[in-house]
């Protein structure tokens, strides 16, 4: 098994590199504007390129990247062109504000659509209807309108939660709960639509399959039936769904973000892309192709752990 | 320090603000909660920039002048300043017994050595020092700047980013561009602040002049969306933010907010770049480029796009700007049928075709452009132009014409913006009727003559048709009960001063 995760993350990280690679021959379109952009509009076309050659932006790309590829291997992704910070920090100083959201809203959304998907499944009648009603409003509202509502409801009427803002947790937890409280909201809304329609789906399959009739036959009570057999069998392409959700929901934060101005990844990345800030842009990719890697690969694992048929290691 | 209606002062407008942060003293504790569009770049003085980010770097640096709200001079860092009389000289005396935070003095050697950097580093502040031949510290408080050729602009960039002067012991230490070392009225909270997001400026006791300052901690939020903007203002999150016409009546409705309406804080244009007609001919007759500006219904515009929040514009100069010519309104009306006879006089009978790019400034604008010049006959194809690059391709000289929203400045940074940077003169357009009036107004040291001869200048842009300008932007300053915006943009620099606490 060690040897399948190493080779996992080696193929990561060829992957980050032909990602990050492309990323860069990309962006070297635009080097023209990187130092018009800094110098500022007022700025005269002989101190544009004057800068353009002094931050070698005119050098071939491939010697650019390769230089970018060594230093980032020693773990030195530069400072930012605009804000000079360090990439590094700068990266996970937003990193950890998306994450500490969309972490609650996975869970959230797990422990929801389990529920109600098994619920439904097992049970159906009114709660199948009713959790299916749920799963199509989710599917149906995309998420900036639910969270307008919300933020108009629960901030601006009610003055029950901060309309924007994040609050970390190290600083003050509660202030943390109330400020991600209606993002998570709008995730989970969005999470639950998706896995719980996939939950219910494959719970229905499995208890209709012949070994739940022969656990039946042998007097084994529903209860364990359900929750020991038939879920377990089942949550194999819920976590895939899971995962997905996962990076959709990291995808997707730009928007949420944007809405309630947290200082998170998706913005962050958003911004340094309209700037032309290559290094942060640079930064954001590699994290971001690590992390879509790692969570396949834990993924694939505990595939493996819950059903030893899918084990390909 | 004003101490009515200090209680309420901290933001609680709602009754139950949460998470506004800072430390609730006594009651003379003002506190002043800022949302801005977008975060403030690097704070290295050299890399300054004008705009909202001001509030962040306006109150940690002091500027050697300062300019008061009916836009004239006034002493700061610089106690007072002279200009010899052929404007290639301007000496300042630096105040007596100013510190930096870190308790460094503040003398004639630290404004040099800022000067000096300024002009020999990369970045935003480079170009205003271009004109400067040396700088020179004679004594400890005497600081002596010689320039090249005579700049008008000099003196309000030294009220602006061109004039900060941050301590030289630590300005190329790796603090710099986040946490840097000034003698302004406030100091960072590094603690508080989360870069790009949230600054959190306390002010510093020992200052000079603190009295002009009566909050005792600025808070900075950054809220690129607009509604978030918008929504953190109504929930009394923040104490002022900048609000589109279209959402004003939401605010007022509220009765809850102060509204300050400043007329003309950018023109927006036409830019008729090509006046030489190098890449279209017919930009390079004077009809052709009138007639463009006869094509426009500006009053129509700013009823219907801008909501009314805007001002029909003739001129690029900024309407509070000394180069600001009133003969010049109604220069151009709104007149289809004599722009297509001045198109058929330049034998353009039949129009052309124009290809412009489309940013994200002109994006709104653009089904108004293209129906309006093509009522006259001319053609308008729209390319995409990435935000990184817009910059690069008017400076390039990529296109012909283009859409551009200049920020309104003093007359002459406004000239130098207009006529002389890359992205304005991208193909270093110029005429003998121009160089001699830009020559006159540099060696005119009187104010008031030399407003005289910015409003010829203006006059000659407007007869030449060099731009197409359609409208003045306003803005509308929005804040909480208990603050006051002051300023109608005479002075069009965003700083702090701007807001008081009412009452």
């Amino acid at each position: 098994m060690l040897t399948y995760i190493l080779r996992r993350l080696g193929i990561g990280i060829l992957l980050a590199v032909l990602v990050t690679f492309i990323t860069f021959w990309m962006l070297s379109f635009s080097f023209d504007g990187i130092a018009g952009g800094i110098l500022g509009p007022a700025s005269s076309p002989e101190r544009i390129d004057a800068l353009q050659e002094e931050m070698g932006l005119n050098r071939p790309i491939l010697l650019q990247y390769g230089e970018w590829l060594f230093h980032a291997v020693q773990g030195d992704f530069g400072i930012s062109y605009f804000t000079s910070e360090p990439v590094v920090s700068a990266v996970l100083d937003r990193l950890s504000v998306t994450l500490s959201i969309v972490l609650v809203a996975l869970l959230l959304s797990v422990i929801v659509s389990v529920v109600l998907g098994v619920l439904a499944a097992s049970r159906a009648g009114v709660i199948d209807k009713t959790a299916q009603g749920i799963a199509l409003l989710g599917l149906i509202f995309p998420n900036l309108l639910i969270a307008i509502v919300l933020v108009l409801v629960l901030s601006l009427n009610l003055k029950l939660l901060p309309a924007t803002g994040f609050v970390p947790f190290a600083e003050d937890p509660l202030g943390w709960v109330r400020s991600i409280t209606i993002p998570v909201i709008v995730l989970v809304i969005n999470g639950i639509s998706n896995m719980m329609a996939q939950v219910r789906g494959t719970m229905v399959g499995e208890l209709q399959s012949d070994y739940i009739r022969t656990l039946r036959s042998r007097g084994i009570p529903t209860g364990a039936i359900v929750y020991k057999h038939a879920l377990r069998n089942a949550a194999a392409p819920a976590l895939i769904v899971l995962s997905l959700e996962f990076i959709q929901m990291f995808g997707g934060a730009l928007i949420i973000e944007n809405v309630f101005a947290l200082p998170g990844f998706g913005s962050f990345a958003f911004n340094s892309a309209l700037q032309g800030d290559i290094p942060v842009i640079m930064g954001v990719t590699v994290f971001s192709t690590l992390l879509v890697v790692s969570v396949n690969l834990v993924t694939d694992l505990i595939n493996g752990w819950l059903n030893p048929k899918a084990r390909i290691y | 320090m004003a101490a009515s209606g200090a209680l309420l002062l901290s933001g609680c407008g709602a009754g139950s603000a949460p998470s506004k942060g800072g430390s609730s003293g006594s009651a003379e504790d003002l506190e002043l909660v800022l949302s801005v569009f977008a975060a403030p770049r690097s704070l290295d003085p050299a890399q300054l920039d004008g705009g909202t980010q001001a509030y962040v770097w306006g109150a940690i640096y002091d500027t050697l002048l300062f300019r008061d709200e009916d836009g004239e001079f006034q002493p700061n860092a610089a106690e007072s300043w002279e200009v010899s009389d052929d404007a290639l000289t301007i000496t300042f005396k630096i105040r007596k017994g100013m510190t930096f935070s870190n308790g460094e003095p503040v003398d004639a050697a630290a404004v040099k050595s800022n000067m000096d950097r300024n002009a020999a580093t990369p970045g935003q502040e480079q170009e205003k020092f271009v004109n400067v031949s040396s700088v020179e510290a004679p004594d400890d408080h005497t600081v002596v700047v010689n320039f090249s050729a005579p700049d008008p602009a000099f003196l309000y960039n030294m009220a602006v980013d061109g004039g900060v002067i941050s301590d030289p012991s630590t300005v190329d230490a790796e603090r710099t561009p986040t946490d840097p070392v000034g003698s302004g009225p406030y100091v960072l909270n590094t603690d508080k602040t989360v870069n790009g997001s949230t600054y959190v400026l306390e002010r510093r006791d020992d200052y000079w002049n603190v009295d002009a300052y009566p909050f005792e901690t600025i808070e900075v939020k950054v809220l690129a969306d607009r509604t978030a903007g918008l929504n953190a203002l109504m929930s009394g999150q923040v104490d002022f933010a900048s609000v589109q016409a279209n959402e004003l009546n939401q605010v007022e409705s509220s009765g809850r907010f102060n509204v300050v309406e400043v007329q003309g804080t950018s023109t927006a244009y036409l830019n008729l770049a090509d006046r030489d007609g190098t890449k279209i001919p017919a930009l390079g007759d004077v009809r052709v480029r009138r007639a463009i500006n006869y094509a426009f219904d500006r009053e129509g515009i700013v009823e219907k796009l801008m909501f009314g929040s805007g001002v029909p514009a003739v001129q690029p100069f900024s309407l509070k700007s000394d180069g600001y010519n009133p003969d010049l309104e109604g220069a151009y009306t709104y007149d289809p049928e004599k722009a297509r006879e001045l198109l058929a006089e330049a034998g353009y009978a039949d129009g052309f075709t124009v290809t412009m790019p489309s940013t994200v400034a002109s994006q709104s604008f653009e089904p108004t452009i293209t129906q309006s010049l093509g009522d006259i006959g001319i053609t308008v194809e729209w390319v995409p132009v990435p935000a990184q690059n817009t910059t690069a391709a008017f400076a390039n000289g990529d296109y012909p014409m283009y859409w551009f929203t200049m920020g309104s400045n003093p007359t002459p940074r406004d000239v130098d913006n207009f006529l002389n940077s890359a992205t304005q003169n991208p193909f270093g357009w110029s005429s003998p009727e121009l160089e001699a009036l830009l020559a006159e107004a540099d060696v005119t040291i009187d104010e008031d003559e030399r407003a005289g001869v910015y409003q010829e200048l203006s006059a000659y842009m407007v007869d030449q048709a060099l731009f197409a300008p359609v409208f003045y932007i306003n803005t509308n300053n929005v804040t909480a009960e208990d603050v006051k915006f002051i300023g109608d943009g005479t002075n069009n620099f965003t700083s702090i001063r701007n807001f008081v606490p009412a009452g």
